[in-house]
């Protein structure tokens, strides 16, 4: 299996294992005395996982915002392909992103409420039903990454690790229908966002790994890692990256995440 | 008359390709570069986009077959080359709460027999929102109702879409538009109201049917329990009244079903009598489409979709459509008279040259992305079977798209069917096709 890296603390599974808070082992070593208690423990151990995960969350991105971020393909060769995407997004479930550049794709926008996607085409003209594992781009990201919800809306903590500057999280899909059913998040201590994403398949398949990097002062508080790059064992000697140039607080209608909206969201900027 | 040399096309559109790199090398950046200027993409009032098109065909003719004889029956070829060339051109200009919206296609196409050009104005409107919820659309527009892939039995107020190309964009009708919108937390998560007026007069939108009059066209949106669905209404003078109803649901992260019913108490239909003559009967239409969308870990998608088109012709009226087009061209052959000729050819154009205008159908579009590896190269193969003659199409292709803002595609299209049956009457036995788009 492959470990969590992020460059100077490698993760080994083996030690992960001696670190675990609560283990078999400790549970039938315990009295009677320790166990009431420790029914009351568990739920905390969890509570402090999920506290992290919102707190990630609320530093990544704010509830109700603007941003543009540019995504950039890169081939085995160094050959490259961008787009250029323009997203607002509410609340916990609601995300919209429209294509700006190249113009092969400008127009195009994206709709995600919850589990559900759309994609509108201008020349289709009108929305028709995309899946999270497909990817209107191309390259190694797919549309949950590209319309990516909070962690905490898809995700519960299941195991919490840590060390002097990072805590490891292991994240279960909340229903079947999210694009990765397990994450295996690293998470900065300090500045509380997360440096490296494993995901995997429910069958325990690496289907790409995640690294933030580069943090920036985005303004009104927002201080948060500016480039996203990722690569997959499924695509060898890929890479694709996603830049994020502007993340603005911004009031939403809610009814700016319909279907009958998409073809309008250019009017949004 | 001009005539053009298919080989001197094909080597041209070669060169066009081989020349492709050297006009647009790969641009090669260091590592880790990642610059984003984001001024240069300012919000500006005017915005304007659109592509630029060249498209080769190649056709080996069906010669015996009917499709072919009615339009041709005087100088049958054995095959065809055909260049064209298309122009999109479209835009926005907006100004706070209203903006006006365009989207114009002039297209020029030549080959050995004859020539044509077109300049369309796809759509043209004006639009108001007062609020986010709320919309009013003035003038020329497209409305593109269904679920459906390939086909749309609920697109009440909409051209007939070619099965072989559904993404392309189509001409719309003039009229107003008013579209609200409203989001609720819970099962029922959006309701959303469209509601559309499309006058016919002799002089605008008399392609919508043949009587003038208003037309009311309504669809109420639902997404309940993340279920799309669609409950569409149209009324009017120029068409009969339809009621439709559709829907969609992604079952899982990559798998979606859809369908489509449509219910037209009295639907007009043009057929050939036992006596030769053609009769207009009314019937009552329940058509339907039932469809999926499913992604393998390998990223192939597959759509397959089934199509029952109840105003379709039966066996036995295309069996007598095909015997009097026989008779008609064994007069024309033994007494060179073409009168019975041009009636078939009319009751063609009535109805039988649809595409798709038979019962039953099946259709099926596979494509790969990246294969071998290949970065933004998809490799699709699609089929259209006529489940009740057996006769079908089959079209493999490859698109690719890795230079920024051109997009090839290569396409070879080849039909079979035994006689009088629907593609093995056809026009083309075969077809190979290049489309070069440059998008700006």
């Amino acid at each position: 299996m492959k470990s969590v890296s992020d460059g100077n603390t490698d993760w080994e599974p083996n030690e992960m294992m001696s670190k675990q808070i609560v283990t078999g082992y400790r549970v039938l070593a315990v009295s009677f005395y320790f166990v009431f208690p420790l029914f009351f423990a568990m739920p905390a151990i969890a509570m402090d996982g999920n506290a992290i995960l919102m707190q990630v969350d609320k530093n990544l991105q704010p509830e109700s915002y603007e941003m543009y971020r540019k995504l950039i393909n890169i081939e085995p060769d160094g050959d490259k392909k961008e787009f250029v995407l323009y997203s607002v997004k509410k609340g916990q479930e609601k995300m919209v992103a429209l294509f700006l550049s190249p113009a092969s794709e400008k127009g195009r926008s994206t709709l995600r409420l919850g589990e559900n996607m759309w994609l509108y085409i201008p020349s289709v003209g009108k929305p028709i039903r995309i899946t999270s594992l497909q990817s209107v781009v191309g390259g190694v990201f797919n549309n949950s990454d590209i319309l990516r919800l909070d962690y905490s809306t898809e995700y519960h903590v299941k195991s919490i690790q840590e060390n002097e500057n990072h805590y490891l999280l292991e994240l279960k899909a909340k229903t079947a229908f999210i694009a990765y059913d397990r994450l295996k998040m690293l998470v900065d201590k300090e500045r509380m966002v997360p440096t490296t994403i494993e995901c995997y398949t429910a069958s325990n398949m690496l289907i790409k790994t995640l690294y933030y990097k580069q943090s920036k002062d985005f303004g009104n508080g927002i201080i948060r890692p500016s480039v996203l790059e990722t690569d997959s064992p499924l695509y060898k000697g890929y890479k694709s990256v996603m830049i994020y140039a502007k993340i603005n607080r911004k009031e939403l209608a809610d009814e700016i995440f319909s279907l009958n909206y998409l073809p309008k969201v250019a009017e949004l900027r | 008359m001009t005539r053009i040399n298919g080989y001197v096309v094909f080597y041209l559109v070669l060169f066009y390709f081989s020349i492709f790199h050297l006009i647009f090398p790969p641009i090669v950046y260091a590592d880790d570069d990642y610059s984003f200027d984001l001024e240069a993409f300012e919000k500006k009032p005017l915005e304007w986009g659109g592509y630029l098109e060249l498209k080769w065909e190649h056709m080996n003719l069906n010669r015996d077959g009917a499709f072919y004889l009615l339009n041709s029956y005087e100088e049958p070829r054995e095959t065809l080359n055909r260049l064209g060339t298309t122009l999109q051109f479209d835009g926005r200009f907006q100004k706070e709460k209203i903006s006006a919206n365009w989207v114009l296609q002039a297209s020029a196409w030549q080959d050995e027999v004859d020539s044509d050009e077109t300049t369309d104005v796809f759509e043209a409107f004006v639009s108001y929102k007062p609020t986010p919820p709320a919309t009013l659309n003035i003038g020329k527009k497209t409305y593109k109702w269904g679920k459906g892939y390939a086909w749309n039995p609920v697109g009440v107020i909409e051209r007939p879409k070619d099965p072989n190309n559904p993404e392309e964009a189509l001409e719309g009708f003039t009229g107003a538009e008013i579209d609200m919108v409203k989001s609720f937390s819970g099962s029922l998560q959006t309701v959303a109201l469209t509601t559309v007026f499309i006058p016919v007069t002799e002089k605008v939108n008399d392609d919508l049917g043949k009587d003038t009059g208003n037309n009311f066209a309504a669809k109420l949106y639902l997404l309940y329990k993340d279920t799309d669905i669609d409950l569409i209404w149209f009324e009017g003078n120029s068409r009969p009244t339809k009621y439709g109803i559709d829907f969609a649901k992604n079952l899982a992260t990559n798998f979606e079903i859809h369908g489509e019913l449509v219910y037209i108490p009295e639907q007009e239909k043009k057929v050939l009598s036992s006596d030769g003559s053609i009769e207009t009967r009314k019937i009552v239409d329940t058509s339907y489409l039932l469809g999926l969308r499913y992604l393998t870990e390998s990223d192939l998608t597959t759509i397959i979709e089934f199509y029952h088109n109840d105003a379709g012709y039966t066996e036995a009226e295309v069996d007598r459509f095909f015997q009097f087009f026989d008779d008609a061209y064994d007069v024309f052959n033994t007494t060179g008279s073409d009168a019975l000729l041009k009636k078939a050819q009319n009751l063609n154009k009535g109805g039988y040259d649809r595409p798709q205008a038979w019962r039953n159908y099946l259709y099926l579009k596979t494509t790969q992305k990246d294969p071998f590896n290949l970065l933004y190269t998809t490799a699709g193969l699609t089929a259209i079977i006529n489940i009740e003659d057996k006769s079908y199409s089959i079209s493999p292709e490859i698109t690719y798209t890795g230079f920024t803002n051109w997009e090839c595609r290569l396409r070879f299209t080849y039909l079979d069917g035994s006689s009088l049956t629907e593609y093995g009457e056809k026009q083309n036995e075969s077809k190979s096709e290049l489309r070069v788009r440059f998008f700006f």
